[in-house]
C-alpha cells in the first residue's frame, strides 16, 4: 500500500512540476523552472527519506538492463556522431578549411569530450562496484 | 497453496504484485534469497515451486 501512495505521490509531483516548468517556459523565466525542478526534487527526496520504500528484485533488473541498453546505444551513437562531425574539418577540404563550419567541429568536440566522460564514468563506476561485491581480488 | 492472494503474498515477501505475476507465468526467474524465503512460506523444498531448464539463466 506505501508503495502504491509513494507511486501516486511521485505522478503528483511530476505533475506539479510540470506545470511550473511549463508557466516557466510560457513566461520566460528560468529561474522559476530551476526553482520549480529542484523543489520537487527536494520534496520527493524527503518522502523517500521518511516512507520505507521496498527495492523490487524484478525491478532492479530490469533498471539495470534498461541501463546496460541506454549505455549500449549511447555510447557508440555520440561517438560516432563525434567522428562524423570531426571528420570533415579535417580532411582538407577546401569548403571546410575555410572556417564556414566551425560550429561542426565545436559540435564533434562536445560529442567527443562526452563520449569520453560516459565511457570513463562507466569505467569508475565498473571498478567501484566490481569492488563492492568482492569481484576485485586475485584470491582463489 | 496456502490461499494467497498476490497481493498478499507479494506483501510477505516485499516484492511488488507484478513480480509476483511474472514469477508464476515464468517471465522472472527470482533471487536464491527470494526463492529460499518462498519455499520458507510455503513449508516445501525449494525445487518443489522452482525449476530451471536447460541450467541456464532465464533472466
Amino acid at each position: 500500500m506505501e508503495r502504491k501512495r509513494y507511486k501516486q505521490l511521485r505522478a503528483a509531483v511530476g505533475v506539479f512540476v510540470g506545470a511550473i516548468v511549463a508557466v516557466a517556459v510560457t513566461r520566460d523565466s528560468y529561474l522559476l523552472a530551476a526553482a520549480g525542478v529542484i523543489t520537487g526534487m527536494v520534496f520527493m527526496a524527503l518522502v523517500r527519506s521518511s516512507v520505507k520504500i521496498r527495492v523490487d528484485e524484478r525491478e532492479a533488473l530490469i533498471k539495470e538492463k534498461a541501463a546496460q541498453l541506454t549505455y549500449a546505444i549511447f555510447a557508440p551513437t555520440i561517438g560516432i556522431g563525434a567522428f562524423l562531425l570531426l571528420m570533415p574539418s579535417h580532411s582538407g577540404l577546401d569548403v571546410f578549411s575555410r572556417g564556414e563550419f566551425v560550429y561542426l567541429e565545436s559540435l564533434g568536440m562536445i560529442l567527443a569530450y562526452l563520449a569520453l566522460f560516459l565511457i570513463a564514468l562507466y569505467a569508475i563506476s565498473y571498478h567501484f562496484l566490481s569492488r563492492k561485491y568482492g569481484g576485485g581480488g586475485d584470491e582463489e | 497453496m496456502h490461499d494467497l492472494t498476490q497481493e498478499q503474498l507479494a506483501e510477505k515477501m516485499g516484492i511488488s504484485r507484478q513480480t509476483v505475476i511474472a514469477i508464476e507465468s515464468d517471465k522472472y526467474l527470482p533471487s536464491l534469497g527470494l526463492a529460499f524465503r518462498m519455499a520458507k512460506l510455503f513449508k516445501v523444498k525449494i525445487e518443489e515451486i522452482f525449476t530451471v531448464e536447460g541450467g541456464e539463466d532465464e533472466n
